[in-house]
């Protein structure tokens, strides 16, 4: 990376640095990665943070450091990343908004899954909660924004669509996107060494499932 | 049955060390609000400065003892009483079973620990045990401790030798108005000049809106200038973030991990421990620092609390 495009800001235990884009952000958290020195390395949509301890590093050193291996990122493509198919139900149960977003993105609300399923999107960060992502679509969708009274509980596995950005929720929690679908998978378990089932970067399409599908994903120890 | 749940009162969790290294992933920090009576708790019952403790917030709590143990309580309790009688705070003392914990709400700042000398049996993620209430992970069930609940805990294989009582010097002063010490955030030049000068110059009251996620600050509105509108970018546990309608808000450890939102500052990790105790109606002033200072106080405290609580970390 150019050294010159590159800004940062010096805090006492973590650097921040300004980005172009959400893709360059992604690519430079993924390459800073393996670095010891950092406690975290978490991307924004247009800056990387890292955070050290500084009883063993001054920040000048840090900064240093940072400024350094940001240069040294290369160009990796993002088709290093992997692909993942997540099965989503649209039934009225788990898509509270389908006839909402139906009417602002004027498209018959039996028609919405199958729009839905056929689109292609990029996870450009978690967030919020751990394991819930931001997708962003590769297909250009109107802005539709978000609900104008946010719900006080979204159930977990629940996708929201606010245009070209989606989310998914990995727990229950407040939230205003407005919700079309939901899936039967667990986006966080913290059973699992890696329990994050979503990484940034990672390349999402949705599968349409009905509810006994849903049903028997959700709990397969049942059948 | 080690401890049985008398009275949880308001907010009482399991707090340790906080989980280092998932913010990727949106696992935020969690963790002990105030890991510095924490390390005193656990240090006084032999344990290393981040083994689970009962984080206790502003109410009182009652506790019924099952096994033998030795505990100490740290932090803005205003007493502990041990089957009526009182007991000194900042010592270990011997309890066994039978014996009532009562531990005395906070008059003056917010959270108080119990470590006891067992190892609290606790669910496991990510290398940690830490409670994180908004997603139900951690501790004791993944959630805050009810009346009536049981928790358990294995007993160490030595009991630990006695430890010297705390130095007075050591101990934080616990009161409602705090100075806390921060550096510039990322986004500060977004502040008004009069806006920025307001930051350390007012005195900010706590708001109502005060959890372990974050802390809404009242005081005489800062004003944004330029473009309010901000990509979600990385804020960290001690981040000072202004929305638009100009009263700022402190992160605290279990704040999600972007927030879109100007930073503007940057409480500094020697301070952030303080946040634990920042209660509604309190007061704080900022005073803004160089990050170079800031290492150098943090690494000065690291030192003096080194000699007598041995290794310790702040976070």
């Amino acid at each position: 990376m150019a050294e010159a495009i590159l800004q940062f800001h010096v805090c006492d235990d973590w650097i921040s640095c300004a980005l172009p884009d959400a893709e360059t952000s992604l690519m430079a958290s993924a390459s800073l990665r393996h670095n010891p020195q950092w406690l975290e390395i978490v991307a924004g949509l247009d800056s990387l943070a890292v955070q050290f301890d500084p009883a063993h590093l001054d920040p000048e050193e840090a900064a240093i450091l940072f400024r350094q291996q940001l240069t040294d990122v290369g160009k990796h493509a993002l088709d290093t990343f992997e692909k993942i198919e997540i099965p989503v139900c649209y039934d009225d149960l788990f898509s509270p908004d389908l006839n909402w977003v139906s009417e602002r993105l004027d498209i018959p609300t039996a028609d919405l899954p199958a729009w839905h399923s056929g689109l292609q999107f990029n996870v450009t960060m978690l967030g919020f909660m751990p394991g819930f992502a931001y997708l962003s679509c590769q297909d250009k969708i109107a802005e539709i924004g978000r609900l104008d009274r946010p719900r006080s509980k979204v159930a977990a596995g629940s996708i929201g669509i606010t245009g070209r950005q989606s989310c998914l929720y990995s727990f229950e929690s407040p939230g205003g996107w407005p919700i079309v679908g939901r899936t039967p998978i667990k986006l966080f378990d913290s059973a699992n060494d890696h329990p994050a089932l979503l990484s940034a970067g990672q390349h999402v399409s949705f599968r349409a499932i009905d509810r006994d599908e849903f049903e028997h994903l959700a709990h397969p120890a049942n059948r | 049955m080690s401890l049985h749940v008398i009275k949880a009162g308001l907010q009482s969790s399991l707090q340790g060390v906080p989980y280092r290294g998932h913010r990727h992933i949106g696992m935020p920090a969690a963790g002990a609000a105030d890991c510095l009576s924490l390390a005193f708790a656990n240090h006084l019952v032999g344990k290393e400065y981040g083994a689970l403790a009962i984080e206790i917030t502003l109410d009182d709590a009652k506790f019924s003892i099952g096994k033998k143990s030795t505990l100490a309580l740290a932090g803005a309790s205003s007493f502990l009483r041990i089957n009526g009688s009182d007991q000194p705070k900042y010592e270990a003392v011997a309890v066994k079973p039978g014996d009532i914990v009562h531990i005395g709400s906070a008059k003056q700042g917010c959270r108080s620990y119990l470590a006891l000398s067992g190892t609290f049996c606790a669910q496991s993620l990510l290398g940690g045990q830490s409670t994180y209430l908004p997603a139900g992970l951690g501790g004791f069930s993944g959630r805050s401790l009810l009346d009536g609940d049981d928790l358990d805990w294995t007993d160490p294989a030595t009991m630990p030798p006695p430890t010297a009582p705390m130095p007075a010097k050591l101990q934080t002063r616990i009161t409602n108005d705090f100075i806390i010490r921060i550096t510039d955030g990322p986004e500060c030049d977004w502040l008004a000049p009069r806006s920025k000068a307001n930051l350390t110059e007012s005195v900010w009251e706590i708001g109502n809106q005060t959890s372990r996620m974050g802390i809404s600050l009242n005081g005489r509105p800062l004003q944004i200038t330029g473009s309010a509108n901000m990509h979600s970018a990385p804020a960290f546990s001690g981040t000072v973030q202004c929305p638009p309608n100009g009263q700022p808000f402190l992160l605290g450890p279990d704040a999600q991990t972007t927030g879109g939102y100007p930073r503007i500052a940057q409480v500094i990790r020697a301070d952030r421990h303080l946040i634990g105790q920042l209660r509604p109606g309190g007061r704080i002033q900022f005073v803004a620092i160089t990050p170079k200072r800031a290492t150098e106080i943090y690494r000065e405290k690291l030192v003096q609390l080194t000699r007598w609580a041995g290794n310790i970390h702040l976070w």
